[in-house]
């Protein structure tokens, strides 16, 4: 008999994922992905200028800020086709991947490695065997036997405290844990030394934007940094070098510790390259356009069905007639009210609450569909259709990393079997590995382009009288962001943002066709229906954030994961 | 000379979940500090704290409290209470983790000495919504507290002869947008 396991996290804040699966002698036999929080929050834009769309949308999520400031901007630059400066656009594209680099490397460290990784085997290890395996990957300075020494007795602290403090509720000791005392230790070392690098490029990002989560420096049009290379209070080039320099201090942690940790995981782990597919359709937005009418990309984008990567159709730009056509919402299974597919500049968003009912209406997410078909968001769908278009940066960075999970799993992995749960992982990475090659040539772009003279940041915008629509798209850390903008008059009468967890984490549609998170579900080895580290495993590998929610404090916030086994 | 860092956390577009950056705008528009003391709107940083709070040695945290207190009640909670709260298995790892933060850094060797929550109870997380009046009211106290805390670990503060513009931008009905 089916034993029905429901994931509720967090159960003191709304706006939070749950899960439910059911499982059948030890495989998920079905499964629900449902957000517990009304997402109406572009409500809030009605009736205001668009040129301060972006300042509201920024607060959508605290994660996420940059992303959604993006998106909003280019969905008003969208509808009133203004070109954008080439300095503008390099700036923005910096941005744009300081803050990937960030988001990337504290995804797979500080939220999902410890997935794979148990703490709790680390005092066993030896830190000189950790340290010539490490060496024997790359030559990252940080892998001496004495950083390992230090990174164990660091472990050794905490459990000897008898407080596990942040590891408390992992999954230790867990028959799905596999892999040795030094590997652990490897892995928990460079946890600890990812801090530093993420923080740098969160200061590239701030120096760019002003501040940092929230940047100060878009305007619909451009950007506000003032450009003029000998004057203090503008973007300068001291300035200029010390962005150079932080990404330059970036690059190698991603080259040499975060790539080579993801893959040398993945081939110990390669088991976990046959679970996790679920919807193998794929959607990707071109993205870090290189010229003022968006035109010209270095992240190329388009969509790919049933996971055949012999054909993939390409997007010409963010407004690609072939994507903007394609996009529909549907509330069948969503508490929300009206029946039929809705295209956002349509949308509705008007709240029907029923209870979580497993035949009706289970979520306050949406469902998305391009074409009427559900489809998977996030650096795993960007990867494929760049490799799958023969796009040479994307082909380098995963060929690269495909050698090395092949040596270390003994068996050649291809790209088709990206498709997966570790997939999502290795795609972060490999994706990660190209924003930090590109960081260096987009600085190089703006320097290049300020030694011309042209120093133009900004084209003003003009609203008519009249109704606009606009789409403003981004390839976001998490997937395929977009914001639907109606205006008329110069005032907002419209605003839906589809964001990448709601491709991911979507309910069933009216076609009974479940979301990626229900697929990707669907035959996951469950060792222990109390402990589902597997469907865990695979619900971080998409890096879900429900964080568009409220941040309150529970002091009382004890039982904050439950696992109920019906 | 210690480094204390104010931060006010907290949805601006929900209703008193605002408090936090709320307040931490308007000490900063009417206050001046001396050296070490910085105070930032950090919105609802999650994991993402860990990278403000690095290198601090005392972090003063100004959030909404879901504690069954009357609305507007200010309560204070220290690193003690704060990381009672056991760290969760999560599903989206992106939700509020101050306490996962405060673990963390401390792992890294680089987590703040002490670290002060300042809570006010809220009345309605409505979307869009201005702070409660319950809430407003008690802003001046919600004030001393972390004046009090500055104070108490060496910082020092003067009240500024011409307040700064706080830009509570989400509550006003236009702002300006430079250029």
């Amino acid at each position: 008999m089916a034993k029905r396991i429901t994931i509720d996290p967090i159960s003191r804040i709304e706006g939070h994922l749950r899960v439910d699966v059911e499982v059948e002698n030890g495989s998920v036999s079905n499964s629900w992905s449902s957000c517990t929080m009304w997402r109406g929050i572009e409500t809030i834009l009605q009736g205001r200028d668009p040129r301060e769309a972006w300042l509201y949308t920024q607060r959508f999520c605290g994660v996420c800020t940059t992303v959604h400031a993006m998106s909003a901007v280019r969905s008003v630059e969208d509808a009133l086709n203004l070109e954008i400066p080439l300095n503008a656009q390099y700036i923005r594209n910096l941005i744009l991947i300081n803050h990937g680099l960030h988001d990337h490397i504290v995804h797979f460290y500080h939220l999902s490695a410890l997935d794979f990784v148990d703490i709790l085997k680390i005092p066993a290890a030896d830190p000189a065997k950790t340290s010539a395996l490490a060496e024997s990957l790359t030559n990252w300075p940080g892998n001496s036997k004495k950083a390992f020494a230090a990174a164990q007795d660091k472990v050794k602290a905490v459990a000897a405290s008898g407080q596990l403090g942040i590891f408390t509720n992992g999954y230790w000791g867990h028959p799905a844990m596999k892999l040795s005392p030094e590997v652990n230790l490897l892995a928990f070392a460079h946890y600890i030394q990812a801090l530093e690098y993420q923080r740098k490029s969160v200061q590239a990002v701030a120096i760019l934007g002003s501040k940092s989560p929230h940047i100060q420096n878009l305007t619909v049009g451009g950007v506000s940094n003032a450009i003029n290379l000998d004057s203090l209070a503008t973007l300068n080039m001291d300035r200029l070098v010390m962005i150079k320099q932080l990404m330059e201090e970036v690059k190698p942690f991603v080259d040499q510790v975060y790539l080579p940790d993801v893959c040398a995981i993945a081939g110990m782990y390669a088991d976990w390259f046959n679970y996790g597919a679920g919807v193998t359709n794929y959607l990707a937005s071109p993205d870090l356009p290189i010229d003022s009418k968006n035109t010209k990309f270095d992240l190329v984008g388009g969509y790919i069905m049933d996971g055949n990567l012999s054909s993939v159709h390409r997007f010409d730009g963010f407004r690609d007639k072939v994507f903007v056509e394609g996009v529909t919402e549907e509330t069948k299974h969503a508490w929300y009210k009206g029946e039929d597919p809705l295209h956002p500049w349509k949308g509705e968003t008007e709240p029907d609450y029923t209870d979580w009912q497993a035949d009706g209406k289970y979520s306050w997410v949406k469902a998305p569909r391009f074409q009427g078909r559900p489809m998977q968001v996030g650096p795993l769908a960007q990867i494929l259709v760049g490799y799958a278009s023969g796009d040479p940066l994307t082909r380098k960075h995963t060929d690269k990393a495909l050698d090395l999970i092949s040596t270390v799993a003994g068996r050649r992995i291809g790209v088709a079997q990206l498709q997966s749960t570790m997939g999502r992982h290795v795609a972060r990475a490999i994706r990660a590995s190209m924003l930090a090659e590109l960081g260096a040539k987009h600085w190089q772009l703006l320097v290049d382009n300020i030694a011309t003279g042209d120093v133009a940041i900004h084209n003003n915008p003009e609203f008519p009288s009249g109704e606009i629509q606009g789409v403003g798209v981004h390839e976001a850390p998490r997937g395929l962001l977009s914001h639907w903008s109606v205006i008329k008059g110069g005032k907002i009468a419209n605003w839906q943002a589809v964001v990448p967890s709601t491709w991911n984490a979507s309910p069933r549609d009216a076609k009974g066709q479940l979301g990626p998170y229900e697929a990707s579900l669907l035959h996951n080895p469950i060792a222990d229906p109390v402990r589902p580290l597997e469907a865990i495993r695979t619900i971080h590998s998409f890096d879900p954030c429900m964080a568009c929610a409220c941040h309150t404090f529970d002091p009382e916030g004890t039982a904050m994961a439950t696992v109920k086994v019906l | 000379m210690k480094k204390i860092k104010i931060c006010g956390v907290g949805s601006v577009l929900l209703g008193d979940d605002a408090v936090g950056p709320y307040t931490a705008r308007w000490i900063a528009a009417n206050y001046e500090f001396g050296k070490g003391v910085e105070v930032e709107d950090l919105g609802t940083p999650g994991l993402d704290l860990i990278a403000y709070m690095t290198g601090m040695d005392v972090l003063i945290l100004i959030d909404s409290a879901d504690n069954r207190e009357p609305a507007g009640t200010v309560t204070v909670y220290d690193k003690a209470a704060i990381t009672r709260q056991r760290p969760a298995v999560r599903l989206d790892p992106h939700s509020p983790c101050i306490t996962e933060s405060i673990f963390i850094a401390e792992l890294a060797g680089d987590g703040p000495e002490e670290v002060y929550l300042i809570g006010v109870t809220g009345e309605q997380l409505e979307i869009g919504a201005p702070l409660s009046d319950s809430v407003r009211k008690a802003l001046p106290c919600v004030v001393e507290k972390v004046l009090e805390r500055v104070v108490l670990h060496g910082g020092s503060y003067q009240k500024r002869e011409i307040p700064e513009d706080a830009q509570i931008w989400w509550e006003e009905a236009q702002i300006s947008v430079s250029v």
